[in-house]
Formats: structure tokens, C-alpha cells, sequence
């Protein structure tokens, strides 16, 4: 199935989300006018970009050891070279159209990323306009609650110390208003660390443990809406 | 208000379909109502919406299922542009459940079902399914992809759905009534 679209509603930080939670393989592929990057991820991590003239060059390679020799690299030092002088000329893009195939490249297992992707999301978060942070923090009543492995992606995401006095504020309990007046910081500022920690999957929205309806519903009568359904 | 004359003295059971410009709420409606589905449109006036449909819900949809002598189903549609969303709260009072509908072929819609959410969540919790509808256009996104966009949990019902198929609406509104059966249940 299809992973499309365009970065001006899709920003980086929602694609890396997805590719991140789901651990994928592929290739993602940024056009714009003027240039077209691919970017490879294993496990859902950031490998290697790569700029090419023209996108069908992308799917000539299906092993990583040919897009290797393909760039003149010949090791582990030459990828991160190349990769972070990449990063922050993807990073700037905000126009274009984005399409993510799934598997396609062939790693070898000597092939680790080097930056967490975790990391790459906060830093992206922090330079999130209002109108970004409101598409996922659109209510100050939100509530919000640490995953299971909040410890371990947090290390990976390298956060700064702001983020570190919000993170231990978040119990499941506390509004976003609520952490807001209590530490004292711009709405702005902590809607921005919240959409970093909800896409690197260090908080979620809290599950309602107890759903409520608005009705005196009866089993009795439920079973009579689904008998009538199923009847349809 | 809005109940028929045949309807009066009935109770009404009440299920919102929710989700952003074009998801097609509509058709989902009238796809599963017994009633030709009672619409409240007005023609779509910025260029941007008129590209993708003619006429816009403004303030709701209703479609109606009877049920017994005594109860009769609605399901209201609310309208999916943001300048409409005083109709959400209205709607929202003594619902059962939600369905919340997207368009999977247009992911710059997920950020506004993804408010639609937050919305009904921080206000009625009631038990809700999300329906990932055009699954059968070109370019739709799968069901698992569209709950990481959302940042849904495992335990909310992301379906696929083609609104235009009276199957596919059941399934979803079963799926949605199974969820209501567990609240019955005290789980």
C-alpha cells in the first residue's frame, strides 16, 4: 500500500513517524523542482541519502553494496560523511512530493544507522510552526501517558532539558494546560515537545480505561441493533 | 426536531460519523439508511473545495434505521470543515459511539481527523471506530499506516472501508457496535 504525499501538509516528522513505529525497510523518495533524494531506511532508521538526477536511478540498485560504489563510498566513515553533510539540505526542504516504497534495497548486516531516529524527530519538532504543532496537540485538555519504553527512546532522542522537566511531568494525569502552568513555559514551546515525544513514541494520548455512553443502552436492545444491521 | 412524525415517541439511538472535508460521511450515511438521507448542503465556495466536490454538509447529515416499535437508529453526519464544528458538540451529546471516516488516498486530511479525534475524546468518550474509506482507489493508505498518522493505539479499530458498498458499511458499524457491547460489559 501506498505511503504518498506532499511535504507542505506532510512534514518530516509525521513520515519518519510511521516509518519508525512499523520498523520499515525501503526507500523514500523526495522530488521537488529542482531536486530528487532518496532516502534509505533499515529498521526503520535513517541509512544513507542520497541525491540522484532523475528518481527511476533509484530503482536500478537493489543492494546497498551498489548504491555504495555507485557514490564512491567505501566504508562506514564514508557513509556518515556524506549523510550528515545530506541531512540538513533534506531536513530544509518543506515543498515537494514524498512516496516510500517498502523493502526493494537489500542491506548487508554490517549496515547500521547512525543517527537515532529518534533524535532526528525532536530536532525536527523544535522548529515546528504553531500551525504544524496543532494538527496532533489541537486541545489544551489533552491528556497524555509515557509507552512502555519511553526510557529507552527518550535516550535515543537525546533530549535537552526542557523536554527532560515536561517528559517527567506527564503521569496520565496532568492536562497539557496543567503542564503548561506548572512549568512556566510558552503553549508554543511545550506543544512542539509534546509532537516530538508523540511521533518519536514516547507519550501517547491516554486510553480511556472507562468509555461512556450517552444513551441507557441494554444488551437486550444492542443485540437487536445488530440483529437489524446484519439484516441490511 | 429532526425525528419524523412516524418517529414521535420513539427513542432515538444516536451513532456520529465524524471526519474531515470529503472523507465521505455522506455516502456512508446513505449508503446503510433506510430513509433517503436527510442532507443539509450548500454549494462549496472556495476554489480548493470546489475542486474536490460541488456541495458541503453545513450542518449535519441523518440517516435512519428502525429498530423496534420503540427505538429507532440514527446516525448523523457532521459537517467536515472546520468553520462548521460548533455542529460537533451538539452532535456529540448522547451519541453511543463514533465513527471517524478518512479518506485514505488524501493524507493531508489525517491531521484533521487526528483534531476530530482529540476533539470527541477530550468531550465524550464514547467507544469509536476509525473507517480508512477509498480503499479502493489507487494511492490509498493502508489501515496500519493511517493509525500511526492518527497516533492510535493498537486497541482502537482502524478499518478499511469503501463507503459505496453497503457491506463494507455493516462490517464497520458492527465492528463499532461490538466495541459498545464490551462497555455493556464492563470491560
Amino acid at each position: 500500500m501506498a505511503i504518498t504525499g506532499n511535504l507542505e501538509t506532510f512534514n518530516f516528522v509525521d513520515i519518519f513517524q510511521i516509518l519508525k513505529k512499523d520498523k520499515k525497510d525501503g526507500i523514500l523518495v523526495i522530488e521537488t523542482n529542482n531536486k530528487n533524494f532518496a532516502v534509505y531506511f533499515k529498521n526503520g532508521d535513517l541509512v544513507y541519502i542520497r541525491e540522484v538526477p532523475k528518481v527511476f536511478y533509484v530503482y536500478l540498485d537493489i543492494d546497498f553494496k551498489d548504491v555504495m560504489k555507485k557514490e564512491g563510498l567505501s566504508g562506514k566513515d564514508d557513509i556518515y560523511r556524506a549523510l550528515v553533510a545530506r541531512l540538513p539540505v533534506l531536513l530544509s526542504l518543506k515543498k515537494g512530493k514524498f512516496s516510500f516504497t517498502p523493502g526493494f534495497i537489500r542491506y548487508s548486516d554490517d549496515i547500521e544507522p547512525f543517527i537515532p531516529l529518534e533524535k532526528i524527530i525532536m530536532f525536527l519538532s523544535r522548529h515546528l510552526t504553531k500551525e504544524e504543532v496543532e494538527r496532533k496537540i489541537s486541545d489544551i485538555r489533552l491528556v497524555f501517558e509515557k509507552t512502555e519504553d519511553w526510557e529507552d527512546l527518550a535516550k535515543r532522542a537525546n533530549l535537552n532539558d526542557t523536554e527532560k522537566k515536561v517528559l517527567n511531568l506527564i503521569n496520565g494525569e496532568r492536562t497539557v494546560e496543567n503542564i503548561k502552568d506548572e512549568l512556566g513555559i510558552d503553549l508554543l514551546t511545550l506543544e512542539k515537545i509534546l509532537y516530538g515525544f508523540l511521533a518519536a513514541g514516547i507519550i501517547r494520548r491516554k486510553r480511556h480505561k472507562k468509555r461512556k455512553l450517552g444513551f441507557d443502552l441494554t444488551k437486550g436492545l444492542l443485540s437487536k441493533i445488530i440483529e437489524k444491521i446484519k439484516g441490511l | 426536531m429532526f425525528l419524523k412524525e412516524k418517529d414521535k415517541g420513539k427513542k432515538a439511538i444516536k451513532i456520529v460519523v465524524a471526519g474531515p472535508y470529503a472523507a465521505g460521511k455522506t455516502q456512508f450515511i446513505n449508503t446503510i439508511s433506510e430513509i433517503e438521507t436527510v442532507k443539509t448542503e450548500a454549494k462549496t465556495t472556495t476554489e480548493d473545495e470546489k475542486k474536490v466536490k460541488h456541495h458541503t454538509t453545513v450542518a449535519m447529515d441523518f440517516g435512519r434505521i428502525a429498530i423496534d416499535d420503540k427505538h429507532v437508529l440514527y446516525l448523523f453526519g457532521t459537517p467536515g470543515q472546520s468553520r462548521f464544528d460548533f455542529m460537533w458538540d451538539i452532535l456529540g451529546k448522547g451519541m453511543v459511539g463514533l465513527v471517524v471516516l478518512v479518506d485514505s488516498t488524501d493524507p493531508s486530511t489525517f491531521h484533521e481527523a487526528r483534531k476530530i479525534i482529540n476533539y470527541f475524546e477530550t468531550r465524550y468518550p464514547v467507544p469509536y471506530v476509525v473507517g480508512a474509506n477509498k480503499q479502493d482507489l489507487k494511492g490509498a493508505w493502508s489501515p496500519e499506516d493511517i493509525r500511526i498518522s492518527l497516533d492510535l493505539d493498537d486497541d482502537v479499530k482502524v478499518l478499511p472501508l469503501v463507503a459505496k458498498d453497503k457491506n463494507s458499511v455493516k462490517k464497520v458499524l458492527l465492528e463499532l457496535l461490538e466495541e459498545i457491547n464490551k462497555v455493556l460489559e464492563g470491560q
